[in-house]
């Protein structure tokens, strides 16, 4: 069976085949023969190569959370439009930069106004989550075309705060 | 003694208090905004009262609610924790005013302390070393500029109501100046409701070093030694330990009764801590109280075998403290590391969401206080710390090796925290040096990344992946295969009987 997932928003692929009591898995150039078994819903253990492995996991809604040796990877399923998992600033089809806030949190103060020019790393926006204050800040020169929220307002990761015209 | 407590707190400091309380035989009154409904310190108290909406202003800053849940509940006494109402002498004032004992410095103590700019002069006058700075608070953005210039650059801005970071900002240069302290009065005004900041000579690489006191109410005042707090990150404290790498015993001796005079000077009573700057070359300048219990505390009960909160509790029943300054001694050394629900791979921002799986880690020599559990989702109002790990060893180098073990012991899953980040800190050799100033961070670590790009554990987790998929549609077609046998004609068949003829 081959699956396509998200790894840390990366695309990946992998296949895996079970074999008696062992699984192959194969990236497409390496195969790694494993004795994989699941200990609890949380907990899974990989034998390769004469070392073990244990592998936490935990699920949400269709996010998948490993943490392997301290290390936490997030593995989702790849979306319809794979770039709705980009973080960071989004391209419209025109080329406009949908500026968007990293975390849930509160506007604090929007810096610039409708159609102001604005350097790169030019504070755009103060949004405070936690009781901290992050500036987001403009990732190329442009023009700002569109601003989409007030001082005040709470926003989430998926709102586009500004849009900005390199 | 109190019979009942009323905790005005959240999180991993209620629940450490509640538990106090009970170990004392307090019953323990918990209050809650909208957002902590299923927070830990209500589940563990033995009552609770909601006090209102998720913002911090409206809820756990709102003195009259707080008192109000004290009247209702008929608490004797309120504990604040830190942070929130823990430094406001118009609170403890309203305490005293309403009968209810605040569990803190008097109201006068605490306003002088509290005001750091009058607390520099009367100190200053005292003898006590302090840090060129202000007379005053900024009043006005005009006069600033001249003010910074008199002090020289770089400058600090500093929240004159509180600590802990806020409103806390490093000027290196003029132009950054003015918006620098628009942010600082903005923080300042939403984390102490009082946007009043002050300037003062930013020492460079300083070691943070504060000693903890106690004071009863009876003229008695003893320092438990020192905590170091030199590793902080944008000014907020991220590990702490005891004893300090840098101090030997006369510089020590010599900086506790400073901090005994400080707090005799300040009229202070109840626990308190005496912050200092310790410049490269030794010299040590007072720079704030911090007038309640601290996050860093437990690395203070570790060493000395006292635990500060119920020497809180009993302080402010009227109890003389049991022990002398020559009956403390310090043992062991003691590491605290603070564990936030932040992003080390996305410049450390909040990471607010559901905690799926949680697993402490444990041990001889472990502690682990915390307000959070699997389920339980991070609100995004508040601070966002989780929960502290504190080792104890008999030296620092098997301390370190102690946190090292526990950090790689500890699961949070779903929430991004500073786990890893935490572990690679302790890891690092001039860490393991003790060579730690407030800059370490900015020098050693600017351009970590964390194992995160090892190909080995990306192939676990897709394996793990692959194999979770696979055993999932197994599942399924397993169900619906026995669903099948369900309606099979061997069903129908009536009773049969095992190795019947």
């Amino acid at each position: 069976v081959e699956f396509e997932f998200l790894l840390n928003d990366v695309l990946r692929k992998i296949s895996v085949e079970k074999k008696e009591k062992v699984y192959v898995f194969s990236d497409g150039e390496k195969k790694y023969v494993a004795d994989v078994q699941q200990i609890s819903p949380h907990q899974i253990s990989a034998l390769i190569d004469g070392v073990s492995y244990l592998i936490i996991m935990a699920k949400d809604k269709d996010r998948r959370y490993f943490m392997i040796d301290g290390q936490q990877f997030v593995v989702e399923e790849p979306a319809e439009e794979a770039d709705s998992f980009h973080r960071g600033d989004e391209k419209t089809a025109e080329g406009i930069l949908l500026v968007k806030a990293p975390m849930p949190g509160k506007v604090i103060k929007v810096c610039v106004s409708l159609k102001d020019k604005v350097r790169k790393n030019q504070t755009l926006a103060i949004v405070e989550a936690m009781k901290m204050e992050n500036e987001i800040k403009a990732s190329v020169d442009g023009t700002i075309k569109a601003i989409h929220v007030s001082d005040g307002d709470l926003v989430d990761p998926d709102m586009p705060l500004i849009e900005l015209e390199p | 003694m109190f019979k009942k407590i009323l905790v005005a707190n959240r999180g991993e400091i209620a629940v450490r208090v509640i538990k106090a309380c009970h170990e004392m035989g307090i019953s323990a009154v918990a209050v809650y905004s909208d957002a902590d409904r299923l927070s830990l310190h209500v589940q563990i108290a033995d009552e609770a009262v909601g006090i209102g909406p998720p913002p911090a202003t409206e809820s756990y800053l709102d003195m009259d609610r707080i008192i109000q849940a004290a009247q209702k509940t008929e608490a004797e006494a309120i504990h604040p924790g830190y942070g929130f109402l823990s430094e406001n002498a118009a609170f403890a004032r309203r305490c005293e005013k309403e009968n209810i004992v605040f569990i803190g410095p008097n109201s006068d103590a605490l306003e002088l302390v509290g005001d750091k700019v009058r607390s520099r002069q009367t100190l200053g006058k005292a003898d006590i070393p302090i840090i060129p700075g202000m007379k005053g608070i900024v009043k006005d953005t005009a006069s600033v500029l001249a003010e910074a210039r008199t002090i020289g650059f770089p400058v600090m801005i500093k929240a004159s109501a509180g600590g802990g970071g806020k409103g806390m900002r490093v000027v290196s240069e003029e132009s950054s100046l003015i918006p620098s302290l628009e942010a600082g009065m903005r923080e300042a005004k939403s984390a102490f409701g009082d946007e009043s900041v002050y300037l003062e000579k930013y020492i460079e690489e300083p070691r943070h070093v504060e000693f903890q006191v106690l004071a009863d109410n009876h003229g008695n005042v003893v320092h438990l030694f020192e905590r170091e707090c030199s590793i902080q990150r944008r000014h907020q404290k991220i590990v702490e330990e005891t004893p300090s790498q840098a101090l030997d015993n006369e510089l020590r001796a010599r900086m506790g009764e400073t901090a005994r005079k400080v707090m005799h000077v300040s009229g202070y009573n109840n626990a308190g801590t005496v912050e200092f700057l310790l410049d490269k070359d030794k010299n040590f300048y007072f720079l704030e109280v911090n007038a309640r219990l601290q996050v860093e505390h437990p690395v203070t009960e570790l060493t000395t075998g006292t635990d500060l909160v119920q020497h809180q509790i009993k302080i402010a029943a009227g109890e003389k403290l049991p022990f002398e300054q020559e009956d403390l001694e310090q043992k062991g050394h003691a590491i605290e590391c603070r564990i936030y629900a932040e992003d080390p791979h996305n410049d450390f921002l909040p990471s607010p969401g559901k905690i799926l799986y949680f697993k402490e880690p444990q041990g001889p020599g472990i502690r682990h206080d915390c307000g959070i559990f699997s389920g339980w989702e991070v609100p995004i109002y508040y601070d966002p710390i989780l929960a502290k790990l504190i080792v104890w060893a008999e030296n620092r180098e098997s301390a370190c090796q102690k946190m090292i073990k526990a950090l790689d012991d500890y699961v949070i899953l779903g929430v991004q925290t500073s786990i890893r980040f935490l572990r690679d800190l302790i890891s690092h050799p001039q860490f393991r040096r003790g060579a730690t100033t407030t800059s370490f961070i900015q020098d050693h670590f600017d351009d970590w990344s964390g194992d995160r790009d090892s190909e080995e554990k990306k192939n676990l987790a897709l394996m793990a992946a692959a194999y979770d998929s696979l055993s999932r549609s197994t599942l399924r077609e397993d169900y619906a295969a026995a669903k099948k046998e369900l309606f099979s004609p061997w069903q129908s068949l009536g009773k049969w009987r095992l190795g019947g003829k």
